[in-house]
C-alpha cells in the first residue's frame, strides 16, 4: 500500500519524466507475496477453479439424458467450452476484484471528495498484445471443435435411414419412407444414422428431438435435412422449439429408441409389407 | 451580439397571442391522433374495404392515421409548413420552440432543446420498462407452475411478445435516448444538436409509436414472438397490423436519431474537440448510430411485407405463391444482431466514462477500445445467420457464419480489457455508479461465455429455441447493457436532475437486481440445460424447481428496480442540491453550470486535451476548464425538480 502512494504523491510534485525513466516501482522488489500480480494470480486461481468445477461437473448433470452421438457431443462441447472459457473470465474477475481489495479505501462510497488520482496509465502495449493473442487463439479452437464436431456429426453416411417429418399446427406426424408408414411417434432404431426431411403444412415449427441433440425447422414449402445417430435404447421427447401458435406449448410427444429387431417389428405391426421393411432397412446400405 | 446575449436579453418569453405553434402540446396531439385514427378507421371500413372493424385493413389504416395525428397534433410539422408557404420562424418562435420560459409545461411540447427531449427520453424509457416489467411478472407468475391457469395460451403468447418488442424498443432508447441527447451535446462542446426539430421528432415519433403495440392486446394481440416470424405473422390476428405499424414507426425515429447524432458529432464539436479527444461515450453513441443507419431499415422492409401481406394479399412470405419465410427471417435478423450492438455500445461508452471517473485514471488504451467498438459494429453487420442455424437455410453458411460470430469475441475482450485496464491501480471511489460497472463486468462475461456456446452450430441444435437462449440475451441485455444504462443515469443523475441521487437506497436497489440477475436466469440457464423450449405456457412437470427459481428471482429483481425507480423519484425532488461537478470529473458536461443554461455555454469551451487526464498535470488549466459559465443565467424554470 505504502509504496504505491509514494508513487502517486511524486507524480503530484511534478516529477513525470523522472518517473518515466526509472523502473515503475511498482513492479519492484519486496517478497512476490506482496506484489499486485500475485494477489491477482491467486484469484485468478480461484475464479478459474470454480470455473473448471463448473464446467466438468454442472452440465453434464443438469443437461437432459443423451440418447445420441450428437448429444454426447453437445456435452463434450459444453464442457470444453466452459473449462476453455474459465481461466479467460478469470483474469477479469482477478483484475476487477484485486482493484476493489486493494485500491478502495474503506468509506470511499460515503465520500463527496474523490480519493486522489490514479497512476496516469493510458495504455501497456505488451499487455494488449498479449490479451490479443490468447483471444485469436482461442477463438481458432473454437472454431474449429465446432467444425470438426459439425462435419463428424452431420456428414450422412450411406447406411442412413431416411424418413419424412411433417409438422402441422399442432402435431408431429412421422413417415418411414418407402415403407408409406405414419405414426405420431417416432421410433427409431438404435446405431443406425437416420435422416430426417423435415417439412411442414402449415406455419415454422422447430422440430427437436430433444435427448438427440439436433434440432431444425419444419418450414412451409420447403425440406430441410438433419441427422441424428441414436446410440441408446429408451425415450426421448420429440418438442416444438419455434413458436407456432396457439398450442405450441403442447405441439410434442415422445419417441423410442429400439433395436434393429424391435423395430422392424414395430413396422410389421403398423401393416408394412415384409418387403417394404427390408427394402427400407436395408435398401439404404 | 452573440446568440447567447441575445436570450440574455430575452429572459421573460411569454406565449404570443395567435398561432398554432402556441397551443400545441401533448393535449392537442391526443385528441388530433384519435381524430385522424378515426377518419382512418372511416377510410379502412368503407373506403377500402375492410370487411368489418377489425380487419387488417382497417386496423392498419386507423394506426396510421393515429400517428400522423398525433405528428400534426403535437406540432412537429409546424416548421415545415411554415416553409412550405414561404415563411421562416422567426427568432421568438425558435426560442418558444426551444421551451424558454414554459417551465414543466416544455416537458409535454415539441421542445427542441436537447436537454428537455433527454428528459423525455428518460421517462419515456422507465415508462416502457415498467409496461414491459409488468408483462415479465405476468409471465414469470404463469410459470410458477407446470399446469397453471393464471393466463390463456393466447393471452400468454400476446405477453411474451409484446413484452419483448416493448423491452427491445426500451433498451434500443435507454441510452442513446436520455443521454446521447442530454449529454453527448454537451459533452462535445455543441449548443444543441445539429437538428433541434429532428431531435424532438425523434422522440414523439416513439411516443406516437407505442399505443399502437400496447393497444393490439385489444384485437387479439401478437401470437407469433417479438420476432413475429412469417407466416405465422402473416396469418395472426390483426394486432399484428398494429404490431408492424408500432415498428415502422419506430424505425423512423431511431433512424432520424441516429442521423442527428452523426452529423452533430461530425459538425458540431467545440473548437480543439478534435475525434481523438472524443469521450469515448461520444464513440459509442455515433457508432451504434451509424449501425442503427444500417440495421433499422431491414426491419423496416420485413415489416412493411409483412403488413402488405395481410393486407393487400401480396405474397413475400408466402411459399405456395413462391415466397419464402426465410426472407423474413434473414431481413429480421440482419436487423436483429446489430441491433444488440446499437443497445450495447452506448452503455459501454457510459460504463468506460464511469471507469475513468471513479477508478480516478485515464482510460487504459483509448484508441483499442474506440477500434474494439467499431470492430464490433464491423462484425455484427456480418453475424445475423448465427440465429439461423437451426433454420435449415444455407447450411453450407453455418461455418463462415461461426467465424464471424467467434470472432466478435475478440474486440469484446478488448473491451474488457480496457474497462479493467482502467480500473488497474486506479483509486477507487465506491459511489453507486462504480456498482453497476462491477455488476455489468460479472454479468457480460457470464453473457458472453454463454454466447459461445450458442455460437458454436452443434451445440446450438440443441440449446436453439431453448430457454438457454433466453436467460443468455436477458444476461447480455439486461445483466449488461441495462446494468450499464442505471449505471449512466447514476451517474449524470447530478448533471440530469440538479440534485444527488440518494445512494443509500439506490445501493439496497443495486444488491436486490444483482441477486435478483443472478437467481432469475440461472434458473433458466438450468430450464434450458434440462430442454425446456421458450415461449410456452405450460410445461413438464420436470422443469418447476428451475421455473420457481427463475420467477422468485424475477420478483426479487422487480423489487430492485422499483426501488431504483424510487430513489430516482425521490431525489430527483428532495435530494440535497448537486454543484456543477460532483465526481471531479473532467469532460465538458461537468464544466458547465448546473442547471446547464440554454445552449450550455455561457462562454464556447475550448479543449486542448482529452477529458481524462487524471494524475497527469494539465499542460494548461485555464484552457482546460472553459470560464465558469455565469451564475443567475437564462431562467428555464427546473430550479425546481419539475418531475
Amino acid at each position: 500500500m505504502s509504496s504505491e502512494n509514494i508513487e502517486i504523491d511524486e507524480f503530484h510534485e511534478g516529477k513525470r519524466e523522472e518517473i518515466a525513466k526509472q523502473v515503475d516501482p511498482f513492479f519492484k522488489g519486496g517478497p512476490i507475496w506482496k506484489r499486485p500480480f500475485f494477489g491477482v494470480f491467486i484469484i485468478w486461481s480461484f475464479m478459474t477453479l470454480i470455473g473448471v468445477l463448473i464446467g466438468l461437473f454442472v452440465p453434464v448433470h443438469v443437461l437432459n439424458g443423451s440418447s445420441s452421438s450428437q448429444q454426447d457431443s453437445v456435452k463434450l462441447t459444453i464442457v470444453v467450452f466452459t473449462v476453455i472459457a474459465a481461466p479467460v473470465s478469470a483474469v477479469v474477475y482477478g483484475i476487477a476484484a484485486y482493484s476493489l481489495f486493494k485500491w478502495n479505501k474503506r468509506g470511499s462510497g460515503k465520500s463527496d471528495t474523490p480519493p486522489e488520482d490514479g497512476v496516469a496509465l493510458r495504455g501497456h502495449g505488451p499487455a494488449t498484445v498479449i490479451w490479443l493473442s490468447i483471444s485469436v487463439v482461442l477463438v481458432v479452437i473454437l472454431l474449429f471443435w465446432g467444425m470438426m464436431v459439425l462435419s463428424s456429426e452431420q456428414t450422412q453416411q450411406g447406411d442412413a435411414i431416411r424418413m419424412q417429418v411433417v409438422g402441422q399446427q399442432w402435431v408431429w406426424t412421422f413417415q418411414y419412407g418407402s415403407t408409406k408408414i405414419t405414426s405420431t411417434q417416432l421410433v427409431l432404431p438404435v446405431d443406425r444414422q437416420v435422416v430426417f426431411e423435415v417439412s411442414s403444412k402449415d406455419v415454422t415449427h422447430g422440430f427437436w428431438p430433444v435427448q438427440l441433440g439436433v434440432q431444425v425447422d419444419a418450414n412451409p414449402g420447403f425440406s430441410t435435412t438433419i441427422a441424428a445417430s441414436p446410440n441408446k435404447l429408451g425415450k426421448f421427447d420429440v418438442r416444438c422449439s419455434q413458436l407456432c401458435g396457439l398450442e405450441h406449448a403442447y405441439m410434442q410427444t415422445t419417441g423410442r429408441v429400439v433395436t434393429e429387431k424391435q423395430f422392424e417389428h414395430w413396422l410389421a405391426q403398423k401393416g408394412a409389407s415384409p418387403k417394404a421393411i427390408k427394402h427400407f432397412t436395408t435398401d439404404a446400405k | 451580439m452573440t446568440s447567447t446575449e441575445v436570450y440574455l436579453e430575452n429572459t421573460v418569453l411569454g406565449p404570443k397571442a395567435g398561432g398554432l405553434y402556441r397551443h400545441q402540446n401533448f393535449g392537442t396531439g391526443l385528441i388530433s391522433g384519435i381524430v385522424f385514427g378515426f377518419i382512418g378507421w372511416l377510410i379502412g371500413q368503407e373506403l377500402l374495404q375492410g370487411s368489418n372493424w377489425g380487419s387488417d385493413m382497417t386496423v392498419t389504416v386507423t394506426c396510421v392515421g393515429w400517428v400522423i395525428g398525433f405528428l400534426l397534433g403535437m406540432g412537429a410539422f409546424n416548421a415545415v409548413g411554415r416553409w412550405i408557404l414561404g415563411r421562416d420562424e422567426d427568432h421568438e418562435d425558435q426560442l418558444y420552440g426551444a421551451g424558454v420560459g414554459q417551465g414543466w409545461k416544455r416537458y409535454f411540447k415539441f421542445c427542441t432543446d436537447h436537454k428537455v427531449v433527454g428528459i423525455q427520453y428518460l421517462v419515456l424509457v422507465m415508462t416502457l420498462f415498467g409496461a414491459g416489467g409488468a408483462m415479465a411478472m405476468m409471465i414469470r407468475t404463469q410459470l410458477l407452475s407446470p399446469h397453471m391457469n393464471l393466463l390463456s395460451p393466447q393471452s400468454y403468447n400476446a405477453l411474451v411478445s409484446i413484452h419483448g418488442m416493448v423491452m427491445i424498443i426500451a433498451t434500443i432508447i435507454m441510452v442513446s435516448g436520455p443521454f446521447a441527447n442530454f449529454i453527448m451535446p454537451i459533452m462535445i462542446g455543441a449548443k444543441d444538436m445539429a437538428f433541434p426539430r429532428l431531435n424532438a421528432l425523434s422522440f414523439w415519433v416513439v411516443v406516437a409509436a407505442v399505443p399502437p403495440i400496447l393497444g393490439s392486446f385489444f384485437v387479439g394481440g401478437v401470437d407469433s414472438g417479438w420476432t413475429t416470424y412469417a407466416p405465422l405473422s402473416v396469418q395472426s390476428f390483426p394486432g399484428q397490423d398494429m404490431f408492424a405499424v408500432t415498428i415502422c414507426t419506430f424505425v423512423i425515429s431511431v433512424t432520424v436519431a441516429g442521423i442527428n447524432t452523426l452529423v452533430t458529432v461530425i459538425t458540431m464539436r467545440a473548437k480543439g474537440m478534435t475525434m481523438g479527444r472524443l469521450p469515448i461515450f461520444v464513440w459509442g453513441s455515433i457508432i451504434a448510430g451509424g449501425l442503427g443507419l444500417y440495421a433499422m431499415p431491414a426491419f423496416l422492409m420485413a415489416q412493411s411485407a409483412l403488413i402488405t401481406d395481410r393486407v393487400v394479399g401480396t405474397s413475400m412470405y408466402a411459399p405456395a405463391q413462391g415466397g419464402a419465410g426465410w426472407l423474413y427471417e434473414n431481413c429480421f435478423w440482419i436487423m436483429g444482431h446489430p441491433e444488440v450492438y446499437v443497445i450495447l455500445l452506448p452503455a459501454a461508452g457510459a460504463l468506460v466514462e464511469i471507469a475513468s471517473t471513479f477508478a480516478r485514471k485515464p482510460v487504459f488504451s483509448y484508441k483499442a477500445m474506440v477500434g474494439a467498438m467499431m470492430a464490433i459494429a464491423g462484425l455484427g453487420i456480418m453475424v445475423w445467420a448465427h440465429h439461423m442455424f437451426t433454420t435449415g437455410w444455407a447450411p453450407t453458411l453455418a461455418n463462415p457464419f461461426m467465424l464471424t460470430t467467434e470472432l466478435i469475441s475478440i474486440p469484446t475482450g478488448v473491451l474488457f480489457l480496457c474497462l479493467v485496464g482502467t480500473i488497474w491501480r486506479g483509486n477507487i471511489w465506491a459511489r453507486l455508479p462504480m456498482y453497476f460497472l462491477y455488476l455489468f463486468l460479472w454479468n457480460f462475461i457470464i453473457g458472453g461465455v454463454t454466447g459461445i456456446y450458442l455460437s458454436d452450430v452443434p451445440a446450438d441444435q440443441y440449446f436453439h429455441g431453448n430457454m438457454f437462449v433466453t436467460a443468455h440475451f436477458h444476461f447480455t441485455l439486461l445483466g449488461g447493457a441495462m446494468v450499464g444504462a442505471a449505471g449512466a443515469v447514476c451517474y449524470w443523475f447530478p448533471k440530469v436532475s440538479g440534485r444527488m441521487l440518494n445512494e443509500r437506497v439506490g445501493k439496497w436497489a443495486f444488491w436486490l437486481i444483482a441477486i435478483g440477475i443472478q437467481v432469475t436466469y440461472y434458473g433458466q440457464f438450468l430450464e434450458g440445460f434440462q430442454g425446456m423450449p421458450r415461449r410456452v405456457v405450460n410445461y413438464n412437470p420436470l422443469f418447476q424447481p428451475a421455473n420457481i427459481m427463475s420467477s422468485v428471482g424475477a420478483y426479487t429483481l422487480m423489487t430492485g428496480w422499483l426501488i431504483l425507480l424510487y430513489a430516482i423519484v425521490h431525489s430527483w425532488r428532495n435530494g440535497v442540491k448537486a454543484g456543477p461537478n460532483p465526481w471531479h470529473a473532467k469532460s465538458l458536461e461537468w464544466q458547465t453550470e448546473t442547471p446547464v443554461p440554454l445552449e450550455n455555454f455561457l462562454v464556447d469551451p475550448v479543449v486542448t486535451r482529452d477529458p481524462y487526464g487524471y494524475g497527469e498535470e494539465a499542460t494548461d488549466t485555464s484552457q482546460l476548464t472553459p470560464e465558469p459559465v455565469g451564475a443567475g443565467s437564462v431562467s428555464l424554470g427546473n430550479e425546481e425538480g419539475v418531475l
